[in-house]
């Protein structure tokens, strides 16, 4: 028997039974679509959560007053209070070092803006010029604080877009006099709209220079200062130039934590493929089960077509070639299957990017190999034993029996 | 034809044709025992964070100041143009049902004592602290009731820290040396584990007056309220509102009750895990398919025994229900198995991974039994309608 033969023989086998191959095609096409959707969203999720940290700045080192023996820190690490202050002096040392390109020293509280009777609570960012190129932020009108000494306090201020709208609505803002809490300073530009940054929305923030939030804040210690490396080689350089510098400042005593972008994204890029591999793997049962069904309609089928196997035996067919023959009906079922669940589950991922542009949704390729070959493997193993099944029938039984 | 011979029928069919029914019932097990392994991973987790959550007493109320808050946290706690101070935790306490006022100003600080350093969490906190959230002291007593805006120089260490300073001796009246401060140990706490990988015994708690000259700041960062128990959570919220606003000149604090918040994540916790069922849920579709391709088979199979059924006499209501019963047999057969797979699975998972929170309520029992049966239900419709509608005379023709 050639193997067209077979194959010829495996596909009539399954367009005689219209209903039952499409029952079939179905359970694969649900389980196959199911692991391409959800790997998908969850690897949409990771790259939105990695796209986030990233535009938060290249090569970007975060600097965090106190430290803890304990890993993880906490909660403590949030609030960042330590009996020795880092300040602004200490931002203003760490550019001695080669490997630092740009540093910005950032301070953030709660203050209510008012402007003309209308009053806002907002977050409030106190740091330096560098802190756009770091960001990446972009202005739609004026210009962002002015380079110069960050210990200065000047009276100036830039405004997310939103408190624009809500506190100036159509009127023009720059060159107006905002009131910060107690303290009064000059709007000098407004940032664009777009731009979000990790739980901050760019659009509803005040920055003032770093100076200027610390008499607000009324403290001396900063918040965080970001650190942009020269290059992505001497990230680790520039650590340890900013925990040599900041020791040698603060009289040998280690009090600070610098953590690195990239150490952040690995951890995310770690969570996040874990979550994606276990939805591709909770999808995957559903196509176990798609299997045990072909398994079972296998089943009926060669105890419906024991007549036809006897006269394949009869005429000379080895007990190999009824194996096959029953094998190729199931891997057809099963390529087909995944087939149009890949094709299904593409479309779904594209409706789904096309509905919620923000989320970068695609599949994984791996997750597209593994679901193909979970279904055509499921699909030949459930299918040897009706296949051996009816390679065993007795020649003259199975014709006897009609 | 009685109802003992429908029931005597369909076990019968289903006997017959062993292995396929052997089989169209793995299929829906393996969907119910994902559901209920999965739910039950759900729901032990829901517990877990609940719990680890109202540990801490489920009648309190935090105050922070700033009303903007990010990740659940205050901005104003890490800055803010009008802080909380201790008067007005002071004030709080006029307030009707409350009990105590704890005023709690945290930081990272370099501890010595015994001749070794460690940097740990320092709380300043005030004597009620233990009383408001339920913490136990090991050794000595807590902080003293001192004015609070002259407290003495007392600290009480975390069970993780008097370890990692003072071993195996008696930590009680050592000096220790906390930021450049001298204190003296009043007190060691009983361990309380880690939350949400925040270490709770790798802590230091001394006055709070004492923590804001530490970390050289004016305002705390967190008030907390205890109210006594039963008392309405409204009037207590809207005291706190009344007189934190005469004092401040406007509302620039956000209150938190621990029970709003252990609710809110109750609903995140609950929907997660409806949505992980669902996930599970999947593989029950793909069940159901099963159950559907073989009554729709048994249909074709025994189109001559239906005609003679419905020759002698059989209403079509009767034949439509014999073919559903088969789909109701076999999905709660492959219901019960499912559940006891899964239950199982979820028992030997908590052998296995003893940190893996997992919780299987009786009440998934009845759950998986009946969406197995509703499953059998619906699958069976179509087939049993297309055998009810099969005319006599031509059905005992097929043979």
């Amino acid at each position: 028997m050639r193997w067209i033969d077979r194959i010829r023989l495996a596909a009539g086998a399954i367009i005689r039974h219209p209903l039952r191959s499409f029952m079939l095609l179905l359970a694969m096409i649900i389980g196959v679509a199911a692991v391409v959707i959800l790997t998908s969203l969850g690897e949409g999720a990771r790259r939105f959560v990695a796209g986030e940290f990233e535009s938060l700045g290249t090569h970007l080192l975060i600097v965090i007053p106190g430290r803890s023996d304990t890993t993880g820190g906490g909660l403590a690490m949030m609030t960042g209070e330590t009996p020795r202050d880092l300040t602004i002096d200490d931002a203003v040392a760490l550019t001695r070092s080669y490997a630092v390109d740009k540093i910005a020293p950032v301070n953030v509280g709660a203050a209510a803006v008012s402007w003309g009777g209308l009053e806002r609570e907002v977050t409030v960012i106190g740091s330096t010029a560098e802190l756009m190129d770091i960001r990446h932020w972009r202005l739609s009108a004026g210009r962002f604080l002015p380079p110069g000494d960050p210990r200065r306090a000047t009276s100036v201020c830039v405004i997310g877009s939103k408190i624009r709208d809500e506190l100036f609505a159509n009127t023009l803002s720059v060159g107006k006099w905002l009131r910060i809490g107690d303290w009064r300073c000059r709007v000098i530009g407004v940032l664009a709209t777009e731009g979000r940054a990790i739980g901050l929305d760019v659009q509803e923030l005040v920055v003032v220079p770093v100076a200027s939030a610390q008499a607000l804040f009324n403290t001396t210690s900063l918040f965080r200062i970001l650190v942009q490396a020269r290059s992505n080689d001497v990230i680790e350089r520039a650590r340890a130039d900013i925990l040599e510098t900041i020791g040698a400042r603060h009289y040998g005593e280690e009090d600070v934590t610098v953590i690195t972008q990239d150490a952040v994204i690995a951890t995310f890029d770690g969570i996040f493929g874990t979550l994606t591999l276990a939805l591709g793997g909770i999808a995957a049962i559903s196509l176990i089960v798609a299997g045990v069904l072909i398994m079972n309609v296998m089943l009926v089928s060669v105890s419906q077509r024991t007549a036809e196997i006897g006269l394949l035996k009869a005429i000379g067919a080895s007990r190999r070639q009824v194996t096959y023959l029953f094998l190729t009906e199931a891997t057809l079922l099963s390529v087909l299957g995944a087939a149009l669940g890949l094709g299904l589950g593409q479309a779904a991922v594209y409706v789904i990017g096309e509905l919620y542009p923000a989320i970068p949704v695609r599949a994984p390729q791996w997750a597209v190999i593994a679901a193909c070959v979970t279904a055509l493997a499921s699909g030949l193993v459930f299918g040897i034993m009706p296949a051996r099944r009816a390679a065993h029938l007795d020649p003259v039984d199975a014709l006897a029996r009609k | 034809m009685r109802f003992s011979d429908i029931v005597k029928l369909t076990v019968g069919s289903v006997v017959a044709q062993r292995t396929r029914a052997y089989l169209t019932a793995t299929g829906i097990a393996i969907g119910i025992a994902a559901v209920v392994l999965l739910t039950s991973i759900g729901e032990g987790v829901q517990r877990y964070v609940l719990e680890e959550f109202s540990q801490f007493g489920t009648n309190v109320i935090a105050i922070n100041p700033g009303k903007k808050t990010t990740f659940g946290a205050p901005i104003g706690a890490f800055g803010t143009v009008r802080p909380l101070s201790f008067d007005d935790a002071e004030a709080l306490r006029r307030i009707p049902y409350v009990t105590s006022s704890v005023a709690v100003m945290q930081g990272n600080a370099s501890v010595e004592g015994n001749g070794r350093q460690r940097r740990a969490v320092v709380i300043g906190v005030g004597h009620e602290f233990i009383k408001t959230f339920r913490f136990q002291v090991a050794l000595g007593e807590f902080l003293p009731d001192d004015d609070p805006r002259a407290a003495r120089a007392y600290a009480v260490l975390g069970a993780k820290m008097r370890d990692e300073l003072f071993a195996n001796t008696n930590p009680l009246g050592a000096r220790i040396r906390i930021g450049g401060d001298r204190y003296v140990v009043v007190g060691t706490m009983q361990a309380k584990g880690t939350m949400l990988g925040f270490d709770l015994d790798d802590t230091v708690y001394i006055p709070t007056a004492r923590a804001l000259e530490l970390f050289n700041r004016e305002g705390v960062q967190e008030i907390d309220i205890l109210y006594a128990e039963g008392a309405p959570v409204d009037e207590v919220v809207a005291g706190i509102k009344r007189i934190l606003i005469a004092r401040h000149g406007g509302e620039d604090f956000t209150i938190t009750t621990q029970q709003q918040m252990l609710d809110v994540l109750g609903d995140v916790l609950g929907v997660l895990k409806v949505a992980v069922g669902a996930l599970g849920g999947i593989s029950l579709l793909v069940g159901a398919v099963g159950i559907f391709t073989i009554l729709t088979i048994a249909v074709k199979e025994r189109t001559a025994e239906i005609g003679l059924l419905r020759a002698l006499g059989v209403r079509r209501a009767q034949i439509r229900n014999l073919f559903l019963g088969e789909g109701l047999v076999l999905a709660a057969a492959g219901g019960a198995a499912g559940f006891a797979i899964g239950a199982g699975g979820a028992q030997l998972l908590r052998v296995a991974v003893p940190a893996l929170p997992i919780h299987t309520p009786l009440s998934y029992v009845l759950l998986a039994e009946g969406i197995a049966v509703v499953i059998g239900l619906i699958a069976g419709v179509l087939p049993a309608h297309n055998a009810s509608g099969l005319e006599p005379v031509e059905a005992l023709r097929s043979e």
